[in-house]
């Protein structure tokens, strides 16, 4: 389940290596800047750079290529999907309450149609319907949209508050770099998602009255999915530190560093232009490997009822739903555990892809 | 060694220390009164007063959280606040017995399964065989617990239906007792909960296994002119076991946050389920109480970790 910890284990090694590909500051660029007049004609080839070596050892990794294929699939079809769909499909009579609805009703992950239930994939509900007669392919795009959107602002948090407090602890040491030991290790020791559970549990549906009245943030129970996603960036941003600050106190030793230091640069520009850069590669392989834990986190929750509420939709809210009938209608549960199952093989395959990339060495 | 352990052991108290701050913070801001939710419509001033008395609210905070670890200590939970004049530990204690034969089944299986495969992938390195079971590792360490849970009871269903052998797809048996309806309840939860951890051994002791193979003192071995059995299982595997005894702590972590997953698919009743019905009912106590325990074990798996660490690499005692 966590799989943090084994990232944390296996990842920890090559974040600790010197990274053959972020510690080089753009030397291409400054040959250029620096003003080399380059001979007339320019045939020669500018030499790769580590950016650029990466990207085209990720593009030779088959793997890693067809996951981002599967990850690009299900973003455009959580993010379009629904436009063309409730588009698509004539006039629909209902036979409870006599009122003709439109695809733009019944494709809508809400609409419920109470004499179609647990229908099989058919011509007006592409992937069938669920208990109360909600089509599951809307609820299904609405799920994936609900854990891209979940991942992305944990992510962000984490990117953040990972870089901010590695850097400083990595950088200046002392205070804050025991502080940030300490409170890994009390992470590391906790199961990460039991923190998530308490969290919401207690304090779910008060976020969901106090900021109601909130739009966007508070609307459609989003004030408890922020909760979530804030609690679930709070047991992600420790590892992603610790990553952070193994590169920082590499990176501080090197030449250019010096150079800059010599020159009489200040420590707040060294960071800012020295060493954030540089920390590219590892942030990004970091975040990428961390997507995984962290949708696979949401749909668990919203499977255990703390998450999203019952007109939203979520993976894992409709496998709760669906597995009550799965000795009947075993179609339903399978729909989105085979969907969660793809998008989390996507994100970690494609997040080894980009470790490999980025640092060879790491490969065993 | 002494030093080793006094040092963890201080590192992991300060853990739980930690976790019980956490929690009696969480359910000291939690919304809502618990002593209103008691008392119903109608009730006396006085009769909310002895009751906040009685269950030890009106003192300052961190008296209430004085009181709570003195309490813990002394393994007093308090009282539930949902069900009247019941012990928090008379609620628990149905579902720890249910929670904790799972759990050490499930990392029995970890280690039994999971190692030798992993050995055995280690050994035919780059054969089909190692290319086949590492994929399948990878797959099923990747996968959500409780996507495994659901594709195994879908499973079940089909074949109960196809062949009509009656096989129940959720519920348990009597605890530790193991008669044949008792194992049918059992083996599929236990084998989905143990999956996760048998991938990590799995894939785990294949790479150590593999390094350990690289080294000279197995190349000296089969220079030697031993049989490949005793330099595999005498020289090989003896250290390929040392890094993988410091991760049980860590399986242990998957455990926990496991049976949640693994209790709510297949409807145990087990302590995580216990923790789940005392959130939808607001039962603080309860919740407390489960967190800390489930906290704890986490917490003496890592010191387990550490004692076995010991054990297995003698290098530690020297420093």
């Amino acid at each position: 389940m966590d799989t943090r910890k084994d990232q944390g284990q296996e990842f920890a090694h090559s974040a600790m290596l010197p990274s053959s590909t972020g510690l080089e500051p753009d030397l291409a660029g400054m040959d250029t800047a620096v003003g080399i007049p380059m001979p007339e004609g320019g045939q020669q080839k500018k030499p790769a750079s580590p950016l650029q070596d990466s990207l085209r050892r990720l593009r030779r990794d088959k793997r890693a290529m067809f996951s981002l294929g599967v990850i690009g699939f299900f973003v455009l079809l959580a993010i379009v999907g629904p436009l063309i769909y409730q588009h698509i499909g004539g006039p629909y009579t209902s036979n409870i309450n006599g009122v003709t609805y439109g695809p733009q009703d019944y494709h809508n992950y809400y609409h419920e149609e109470l004499d179609r239930l647990h229908e099989l994939p058919n011509s007006q509900y592409w992937l069938g319907t669920d208990e109360i007669g909600r089509d599951i392919l809307a609820r299904l795009m609405q799920g994936i949209l609900i854990s891209l959107a979940v991942a992305l602002v944990v992510e962000l948090v984490d990117i953040v508050l990972g870089i901010t407090v590695g850097v400083l602890a990595g950088f200046y040491g002392g205070w804050i770099d025991q502080l940030l030991a300490r409170f890994t290790d009390l992470m590391f020791a906790f199961p990460g998602l039991l923190f998530v559970i308490l969290l919401t549990g207690i304090f779910g549906t008060a976020a969901d009255d106090t900021f109601s009245h909130i739009p966007v943030i508070g609307a459609n129970g989003n004030a408890r999915l922020l909760l979530v996603s804030l609690a679930l960036a709070f047991t992600a941003w420790p590892l992603m530190a610790r990553y952070v600050r193994g590169q920082t106190m590499q990176i501080k030793e090197q030449q250019f560093i010096e150079a800059a230091r010599t020159s009489g640069t200040s420590n707040t520009r060294i960071i800012l232009r020295h060493i954030i850069p540089n920390l590219f590669s590892i942030v990004v392989v970091a975040a990428t490997l961390d997507i995984s834990a962290t949708i696979v986190g949401e749909a668990g929750i919203s499977l255990l009822g703390l998450g999203v509420q019952a007109p939203g939709s979520s993976i894992g809210l409709m496998i709760a739903d669906a597995s009550q009938f799965v000795s009947v209608h075993p179609w339903e549960v399978m729909v989105p555990s085979v969907t969660l199952a793809l998008i989390v093989l996507a994100f970690s395959f494609f997040g080894d892809g980009l470790r490999d990339a980025f640092d060879p060495r790491s490969k065993d | 060694m002494v030093q080793f352990l006094v040092k963890r052991f201080i590192g992991l108290l300060f853990v739980v220390i930690g976790v019980t701050f956490i929690t009696f913070v969480m359910g000291y801001f939690a919304p809502g009164d618990p002593i209103y939710g008691m008392l119903g419509l109608h009730f006396t001033r006085a009769a909310y007063n002895s009751l906040r008395h009685a269950y030890g609210l009106d003192l300052p905070f961190w008296q209430q959280y004085l009181n709570y670890l003195h309490n813990l200590f002394t393994f007093n939970f308090g009282l539930s606040y949902e069900f009247k004049n019941q012990a928090v530990w008379d609620i628990l204690s149905r579902g720890v017995p249910v929670s904790l034969e799972l759990g050490l089944w499930a990392l029995l299986l970890q280690l039994l399964i999971g190692i030798p495969l992993g050995i055995l992938s280690a050994l035919k390195a780059n054969t089909w065989v190692d290319t086949v079971n590492m994929g399948v590792m990878l797959v099923l360490y990747a996968i959500p617990v409780f996507v495994l849970a659901v594709f195994v009871q879908v499973l079940i269903v089909w074949l109960d239906q196809t062949t009509g052998i009656g096989w129940p797809a959720a519920n348990w048996g009597a605890p530790w007792q193991y008669s044949w309806s008792d194992i049918q309840f059992k083996l599929a939860p236990i084998l989905v909960y143990a999956a996760t951890g048998v991938a990590y051994f799995a894939r785990l002791s294949r790479t150590t296994m593999l390094e350990v193979l690289r080294q000279d003192y197995v190349r000296t071995a089969r220079a030697k002119g031993m049989r490949e059995r005793v330099v595999i299982y005498r020289h090989a595997l003896r250290n390929a076991m040392i890094p993988l005894v410091t991760v049980i702590g860590v399986t242990i972590g998957f455990l926990v946050t496991g049976a949640f997953f693994i209790e709510n698919i297949f409807n145990i009743p087990g302590i995580a389920n216990i923790t789940l019905s005392s959130i939808t009912y607001r039962d603080y106590p309860v919740i407390q109480a489960t967190v800390v325990l489930l906290a704890t074990a986490v917490v003496l798996g890592n010191l387990l970790s550490d004692l076995l660490y010991t054990v297995v690499d003698p290098r530690i005692k020297v420093e």
